[in-house]
């Protein structure tokens, strides 16, 4: 007898176990497992009409990985509906959110700069300190100004010293003023005047 | 190692920015402490897996673990170290000492913290388990 290969039934919207289709995933954010949560929103990568689901899933998840994983994804897009919507989590409560969508918003170099102007203008100065680590690590040719322009003028002591280790890495002898201005404008800050001394030796060599 | 530093008391100091490690680092070594640094969470957990700390002083706001979730690490049963902890961060929001304690640290002060008083705790803290600085 010859073998019959079986025609397996195909209907168009059938979904292979690979490859399941955005709906799907969009409901497993919502699994009580968090590896199946995980799994999804990193599956969801790319997927625009995700965007939605992966912001509110961002907003309620309380285990790190799933969280970081949404991130990760929301990332991925760089517009500014999504730096918009997870800078709100700047100020958020939770620490291990607000410190995940800092390093996020570090990855968006086309969305997140037009947000810049009104963190730096935040009324809560931890959000400023957030936006100093945002900026350390964010790829853009303003970010190295923002700093300087908040070592200048920012009036909170811990913001200044945020900007300032931000910028150490990349910072040149020519912001030597600037450092030593910081000092002067909070002149009973002893850790802001370690911190200048410590960066304006390296700067002009004499460490 | 010598056998000063062999009997002086033992710090981690976790943070991300390294400024502000450097920083505590200097006052603590200043002040009769052996220190070492960790520059994140995870860091700071596998540190404290090889080496017995008798005094942990972390930050709050840090890339890869956050350190609510070190403290919480090192007192899990995995590293389960019995070092007091002083958590240091800019963030003085209502409740944010409160997540502190419930993770397991014994002390939650807000940045900048005077170079004496930090010193001056970190020496009472050890002391209370038999290793004066």
């Amino acid at each position: 007898m010859g073998l019959v290969r079986k025609q397996a039934p195909q209907a168009p919207e059938e979904v292979s176990p690979e490859q399941p289709a955005a709906e799907a995933l969009m409901r497993q954010l919502d699994d009580p497992d968090p590896e199946v949560r995980r799994e999804a929103a990193l599956a969801l990568d790319g997927v625009t009409e995700a965007v939605h689901a992966l912001l509110i899933r961002a907003t309620v998840e309380t285990e790190p990985r799933v969280r970081d994983a949404v991130l990760t994804t929301l990332a991925v897009h760089d517009t500014e509906e999504v730096a918009g919507a997870l800078a709100v989590h700047l100020a958020s409560d939770d620490p291990g959110l607000r410190t995940a969508v800092a390093e996020a918003l570090a990855t968006m170099p086309r969305s997140t700069p037009s947000l810049i102007p009104d963190l730096l203008a935040a009324p809560d100065h931890d959000i400023r300190v957030m936006t100093a680590m945002v900026l350390a690590d964010l790829p853009h040719p303003e970010a190295k100004t923002w700093l300087v322009r908040m070592i200048a003028e920012d009036s909170h002591p811990n913001v200044v010293t945020a900007a300032i280790d931000a910028l150490l890495p990349v910072a040149t002898s020519e912001h030597a003023d600037v450092l030593e201005e910081a000092v002067h404008r909070f002149p009973g800050d002893p850790f802001l005047r370690f911190t200048v001394q410590t960066a304006v030796s390296r700067l002009v060599g004499t460490a | 190692m010598t056998s000063d530093t062999a009997t002086r008391p033992r710090v981690l100091v976790v943070d991300d920015a390294a400024t502000v490690r450097m920083y505590h680092t200097s006052l603590l070594a200043e002040g009769g402490f052996q220190v070492d640094e960790a520059a994140n969470g995870l860091e700071a957990v596998e540190a404290a897996m090889t080496t017995a700390y008798d005094l942990f002083v972390v930050d709050v706001n840090m890339p890869k673990m956050n350190g609510y979730a070190c403290v919480e690490a090192l007192r899990s049963a995995t590293v389960g170290t019995p070092a007091p902890v002083v958590m240091i961060s800019t963030e003085d929001r209502p409740g944010d000492a409160d997540l502190a304690y419930r993770a397991g640290a014994n002390l939650y002060l807000v940045k900048p913290v005077a170079g004496d008083r930090l010193v001056r705790i970190a020496g009472m803290l050890t002391a209370q388990r038999g290793v004066p600085a």
